[in-house]
């Protein structure tokens, strides 16, 4: 009888560990590492020539992938599928310009910032729009619930234009929609300038948007504050190497913007 | 493993503006509907009754607008024209494209009605004195309207949820609303299960207003 009942508390024991196991020992026994990243976002995150994942977030994912000693895997994702990837336990951590926003911290768990943007217009050249304030009576495109889309939302209440405002599903069709004349400005990222001014001939760089930089963050489950310390760790690593002004030169050129908000202690 | 708590509150907050969006859906799906029964009619007769020019028109829109997908044909309103420098707003986009396909689908619905009133009936119209259009609009067409009234309701229910495409070309109907709101919060569950709910009462709702018509047009 005693062998049966330390048995049953030994099985028991087993399952509780199993229970709370976190994503850092998931990762660990599976041996694969399962990232999340948006190829809708060049140079952070694109296909290159030959259809593969590339760019800033792949090169992360990789270096991630390293520093747990295991393999990678890949996972495309749109926009919206940030959120649902993690919550279902499909993808372990998600690369994905994703804005450390403090409505959505109730939801995802947030390391601290890896990456920088600032907002900037992509104009139609025929559009004479130079600074924001030629903007006014203009139409406006931007990917939906980005960070461009809400903070220009805000100006469009105030000037009373939101009926000038046009959202889509990607910043390709953004981008697709200024070329064609459908709206005069896109709003994205500074780092996607510079391809997509490449990629068509009658778009140009456009006004940077007043609102604060986008401070970015790896997207991990909220409750697991263990795996969460771990990628704030990885972040610094990856700064303290030098291999984050490594991957920002090789991907958006000349100095990787400071993680670090002066005066703040993050 | 699902690991997820529901937040129902922030949710109930936006749930006037979500109600408001469900409008824009119901009024966009009536004035495809409405666009796409009198296209879709003339479409039959152009197919049954026409030669040359004319017929090849009807048909290549119903076979085009039955054989590819919704979504396609929206994009091409919106961004296949504008690649020939043809501009619409999202507004006329999403109203073109539910109507393209609802009259393709409408117009072989109108066929098979006009198809099921025996040719006797016509040739009796005639005899009686009445010309074509009078044999037509006074002994066909409220017959078939009866036949294909079930079939329209039907195709006003599509109308409604297949609107929910307009988010892809920048109109913001009651998924794009939604979709807004769970990309800022990243409550998605919530939001798009409150969506799902009054996608649901309203054609709940174009149901029973359809039954009640029908009792009303069908009395006798």
């Amino acid at each position: 009888m005693k062998k049966i009942i330390t048995a049953l508390l030994s099985i028991a024991a087993l399952n509780s560990v199993s229970v709370t196991a976190d994503t850092l020992d998931d990762v660990a026994d599976r041996g694969t590492l399962r990232c999340g990243v948006v190829l809708d976002f060049p140079p952070i995150g694109y296909r290159d020539a030959n259809n593969e994942p590339a760019g800033f977030d792949v090169d992360y994912c990789n270096d991630l992938a390293k520093s747990l000693e295991v393999d990678v895997q890949i996972m495309p994702l749109t926009w919206s599928e940030r959120l649902p990837v993690i919550a279902t336990g499909r993808a372990d951590v998600v690369f994905g310009g994703t804005s450390d926003s403090l409505a959505r911290a109730r939801t995802v768990g947030f390391s601290i910032p890896y990456a920088i943007y600032y907002s900037q217009g992509v104009v139609n050249s025929k559009s004479n729009i130079t600074s924001i304030d030629d903007i006014r009576g203009k139409r406006v495109a931007a990917a939906l619930g980005t960070l461009p889309e809400q903070e220009w939302l805000k100006i469009a209440a105030k000037w009373g234009e939101e009926n000038l405002y046009q959202s889509y599903q990607s910043e390709n069709e953004v981008f697709l929609a200024v070329a064609q004349g459908k709206a005069d400005i896109g709003l994205t990222t500074n780092t996607a300038i510079k391809p997509i001014t490449q990629q068509y001939a009658n778009l140009e760089a456009g006004p940077r948007m007043p609102w604060v930089a986008d401070y970015t963050s790896i997207v991990g489950k909220r409750q697991d504050v263990t795996w969460l310390n771990y990628l704030n760790l990885f972040v610094t690593h990856q700064v303290r190497s030098g291999r984050y002004q490594e991957l920002w030169g090789k991907y958006v050129g000349g100095d990787a913007p400071d993680l670090r908000i002066p005066g703040v202690m993050y | 493993m699902f690991d997820y708590n529901f937040h129902w509150r922030p949710v109930l907050k936006s749930l006037p503006d979500l109600i408001q969006a469900g409008l824009v859906t119901l009024e966009i799906a009536s004035l495809a509907m409405f666009l796409g029964v009198v296209i879709g009619l003339c479409l039959a007769l152009m197919r049954m009754n026409m030669t040359g020019p004319l017929k090849w028109f009807a048909v290549t829109w119903i076979e085009i607008a039955r054989n590819t997908p919704a979504l396609f044909q929206l994009f091409f309103f919106g961004f296949g024209l504008g690649a020939f420098g043809i501009n619409l707003s999202p507004f006329v986009i999403i109203l073109t494209g539910l109507s393209f396909n609802c009259a393709g689908y409408l117009a072989e619905n109108f066929r098979g009605g006009f198809q099921a009133i025996p040719v006797m009936q016509i040739n009796s119209a005639r005899c009686l004195g009445m010309n074509s259009w009078q044999a037509y609009t006074r002994i066909v067409i409220p017959q078939v309207l009866r036949i294909v009234y079930y079939p329209i309701t039907n195709q006003m229910v599509w109308a409604v949820l297949m609107s929910s495409l307009g988010m892809l070309i920048g109109f913001k109907e009651l998924s794009g609303e939604t979709q807004f709101f769970a990309s800022k919060t990243f409550r998605v569950f919530e939001y798009f299960a409150v969506a799902a709910v009054i996608y649901y009462v309203i054609v709940k709702i174009v149901l029973g207003a359809s039954r009640l018509l029908a009792m009303r047009l069908f009395r006798y």
